[in-house]
C-alpha cells in the first residue's frame, strides 16, 4: 500500500492544546499532517479556496468554544459547502464543554462523528485513526 | 250624581254589607269617638285566631293586650291622620296561637249622625313581612359581599346599547353622583392601551353570543389607576340572538399587583437561575480547560526525554499556572458582586468618579489618540456603590479604547441621562461595532468574544451587567459594524 500520511484539521483557538495535539500524534509516531486554525471561520476560508482543493483533510478536530466563528457556525457554513468538497471528511468536537446543552446537540448533529473530552488521551486517538486506515494503526505504539 | 258616586256604597245597602263584612277574611273595626264604642267584624276575631266572645272587644283590650307595645305610637300618629282617605301602617298585633303577626292596617275618619266614626280595615301580612326581611337580609348580604369584594353588577340592552350600572360599580369608578353612563363613557374610563380589548370583547359578546373575562387597567374618576376584572356573559332569546349582555366588575388591584409583583419576582429568578447556571457551565468549561491543559502538558513533560521539549513543554506549563490565576481572579470578582450588593448606597459624581477612571487609563486613552467627551449636566449624581459606577466607567472604557476602529482615532461620548425616576448612563463610541445579527445575545455573555484582539477576554462586559443588574438597572447596546457601539446603561 501506498503510503500517505492522514491529513487532519484542528480548529482550536487554544494553542496550548493544539501543541500538545501535536507532540502527542509525534510521540505516538502516528504519521498524520496537522493543520491548526485559529477559529471556524479561518477553515472556512481555507476549505473554500479553490486554490486548496488537493490539500483537503480526512478529519477535521473541531473545537466548539472559539471567538468570531464557533464550532456551531462553523458546521452550518460546513454543511452548505460539503457537497462541493468532493470528498468525506470526518469531524471529531474536542471541547471542554460538559454542557448537556452542547452534547445534546452534537448528538443531534449528523455531521458530527464524535464528541471527545479534552483533553484528548490515547484511546481517543486509536478510535480515531483505527478508523482511518490500519497501516497507521499498526506504525504507532499504541497502548 | 255624578257615575263616580255612582260607583259607591249607599246607606241603603249598608244593611246587606254587615253580612258580607263578616265572611271576609280581614278584620274590620269601628270605633265611635264620641260614643266610644268599639265593633270589631268575625273576621277581626279570627285573623288573630280567637273565637268572637273570647276576648274583650274594647279600645283598652286592643291598645295593651293585642297591640305590641313599640307600634302603639305609630298606630296613633296614623290614626290622628286619619280622614276619607285611608291612613296606612304596618303593625304588630298578638295572635292566640302564634304570637305577634304583621298586619296591615288602614284607618279612615268619617262623621256620621251617630259622632266621629274611625273606622278600619287589617289584614294579616305576616308571611309577606317575613320575605322581606329575608329579601332585605338577602340584598344587605349581598351587597356586603360585593362591598367586601370591591364588586358589582352591570347590564347592557343590546338593543338600546343603554347600560346600568350597581352602586358597587360606582364606588369602583369613584363617581360620587350615581348619574347614567354610556356604554361609551364607561369604556373611556379604561387605560388607553386596553380600550380596543373591552370594546372588541364587548363587540363579540353582543354579535357571536361570545362571553368575556378579563383583567384591565382602569383609572377611576379620581385619578386612581387601578386593576380591574371585567366579565360578560350575553343572555340570548330564543332565536339565540343576545339581548342582554351581563356580568361583573370587579377591583382587583391588590391581587393583581401582588400577581405581577410574584410573576416579575419569578421571572427575576428564572433569569438569575439561567444566569447562574451558565455561569457554572462556563467555570466548569474555563477550570476543566486548564485543567485538561495542565494535565496534558504534565503527561507530555514525563514522556519526553528532550531538553528542548521538556523546555517548551515547561513554558506552556507556566502559561497554564498564569491562566488560571487569572480565571480564579475572574470568579472573585463575580462573586465578589453578590456579596457587595448589600453595601450601602452613598450619593456618587459622576464627573469626580469619570475622572479617575480617565486618569488611572491616561497611557490608554494617549496610545489610541481618543478624544472623550463626557458631559454629566443632565445628571451629576447619584445613589450607588462607588466602586461599581467606576468599574462601569472603566470597563465601559476601556472596551471603547479596545475595540476602536484600525482607520480612525477613536471618539468616546459618555452622558448621563435623567427620564422619570430612572437615571440612565449612555456611552458612545465610532469603533469596530459588533455585529449584532450575530453576536447579539452573547455581547454580555461571559468568555464571549466577537474580535481576534489578544486582550479579549469576554469578561469585562459579563462583570458590567452582573453589576448593573445587581443594583436593578439593566443595560442595552446597539452597534453597527465599522459604525460603533452605543451602550445604554439604566443604572436605577
Amino acid at each position: 500500500m501506498v503510503h500517505q500520511p492522514i491529513s487532519a484539521f484542528i480548529i482550536d483557538d487554544d494553542k496550548i492544546f493544539v501543541y500538545g495535539f501535536n507532540k502527542l500524534l509525534q510521540l505516538r509516531h502516528l504519521d498524520a499532517q496537522i493543520q491548526a486554525f485559529n477559529n471556524g471561520k479561518e477553515a472556512i476560508d481555507f476549505l473554500t479556496n479553490p486554490i486548496n482543493s488537493q490539500f483537503l483533510p480526512d478529519i477535521i478536530f473541531l473545537d466548539i468554544n472559539m471567538p468570531v466563528m464557533n464550532g456551531w457556525e462553523f458546521l452550518k457554513e460546513f454543511e452548505e459547502i460539503q457537497s462541493q468538497l468532493g470528498k468525506k471528511i470526518s469531524i471529531y468536537a474536542i471541547t471542554s464543554s460538559v454542557d448537556v446543552n452542547d452534547i445534546e446537540r452534537a448528538k443531534n448533529n449528523t455531521l458530527i462523528k464524535d464528541y471527545i473530552l479534552k483533553p484528548i488521551n490515547d484511546t481517543h486517538l486509536k478510535q480515531i485513526f483505527n478508523l482511518h486506515g490500519d497501516e497507521y494503526v499498526s506504525k504507532a505504539q499504541l497502548s | 250624581m255624578s257615575f263616580q258616586e255612582g260607583q259607591k256604597y249607599t246607606g241603603g245597602t249598608m244593611a246587606h254589607s254587615a253580612h258580607v263584612l263578616n265572611t271576609i277574611d280581614v278584620g274590620i273595626w269601628e270605633y265611635n269617638i264620641t260614643t266610644k264604642k268599639v265593633i270589631w267584624s268575625a273576621g277581626f276575631y279570627k285573623n288573630l285566631g280567637y273565637a268572637p266572645c273570647e276576648i274583650d272587644c274594647s279600645q283598652r283590650y286592643f291598645f295593651d293586650e293585642l297591640l305590641y307595645y313599640k307600634d302603639r305610637d305609630t298606630f296613633i300618629n296614623t290614626i290622628r291622620h286619619a280622614s276619607e282617605e285611608p291612613a296606612t301602617t304596618q303593625i304588630r298585633l298578638l295572635t292566640k296561637k302564634c304570637g305577634y303577626h304583621w298586619f296591615e292596617s288602614k284607618a279612615y275618619k268619617t262623621e256620621t249622625e251617630a259622632g266621629t266614626v274611625l273606622y278600619g280595615i287589617i289584614s294579616n301580612i305576616n308571611e309577606y313581612k317575613l320575605l322581606e326581611y329575608q329579601a332585605a337580609e338577602n340584598s344587605f348580604l349581598c351587597a356586603e359581599t360585593n362591598r367586601i369584594a370591591k364588586m358589582g353588577g352591570w347590564e347592557i340592552q343590546t338593543e338600546s346599547m343603554s347600560l346600568r350600572l350597581s352602586k358597587e360599580i360606582y364606588d369602583i369608578y369613584e363617581l360620587d353622583a350615581q348619574v347614567p353612563l354610556s356604554v361609551e363613557e364607561a369604556i373611556s374610563f379604561f387605560e388607553p392601551a386596553y380600550r380596543p380589548l373591552i370594546i372588541d370583547a364587548i363587540d363579540n359578546a353582543v354579535k357571536y353570543c361570545k362571553p368575556y373575562d378579563m383583567e384591565l387597567l382602569f383609572r377611576s374618576a379620581k385619578n386612581n389607576l387601578k386593576w380591574v376584572k371585567a366579565k360578560g356573559v350575553p343572555v340570548l332569546d330564543k332565536y339565540g340572538k343576545c339581548v342582554v349582555l351581563r356580568g361583573i366588575f370587579q377591583d382587583i388591584d391588590s391581587i393583581k399587583r401582588r400577581g405581577i409583583n410574584l410573576q416579575s419576582s419569578i421571572n427575576l429568578l428564572d433569569d438569575q437561575n439561567k444566569r447562574l447556571q451558565n455561569f457554572a457551565y462556563i467555570v466548569s468549561h474555563n477550570l476543566r480547560s486548564h485543567a485538561g491543559n495542565l494535565k496534558f502538558m504534565v503527561n507530555l513533560y514525563e514522556e519526553t526525554d528532550h531538553k528542548s521539549d521538556r523546555d517548551e513543554i515547561f513554558s506552556h506549563i507556566k502559561t497554564i499556572s498564569n491562566s488560571f490565576n487569572a480565571t480564579m481572579g475572574h470568579l472573585d470578582e463575580i462573586v465578589k458582586i453578590q456579596s457587595e450588593i448589600g453595601r450601602e448606597r452613598k450619593p456618587v459624581n459622576f464627573e469626580k468618579t469619570f475622572n479617575n477612571v480617565l486618569s488611572a487609563l491616561t497611557t490608554n486613552i494617549a496610545a489610541a489618540n481618543a478624544t472623550i467627551n463626557a458631559d454629566f449636566s443632565s445628571c451629576k449624581q447619584i445613589n450607588y456603590i462607588p466602586a461599581y459606577l467606576e468599574s462601569i466607567f472603566q470597563n465601559l472604557l476601556t472596551n471603547a479604547l479596545k475595540y476602536k476602529h484600525p482607520d480612525r482615532a477613536p471618539v468616546i461620548n459618555c452622558y448621563t441621562k435623567q427620564s422619570g425616576n430612572h437615571i440612565y448612563l449612555i456611552f458612545e463610541d465610532n469603533g469596530v461595532g459588533i455585529d449584532m445579527q450575530r453576536y447579539g445575545n452573547d455581547v454580555f455573555g461571559m468568555y464571549k468574544t466577537f474580535h481576534q484582539n489578544p486582550d479579549s477576554q469576554g469578561i469585562g462586559l459579563f462583570i458590567t451587567r452582573n453589576q448593573v443588574e445587581a443594583l436593578g438597572g439593566s443595560i442595552k447596546v446597539e452597534s453597527t459594524v465599522n459604525v460603533g457601539t452605543k451602550f445604554t446603561v439604566r443604572l436605577v
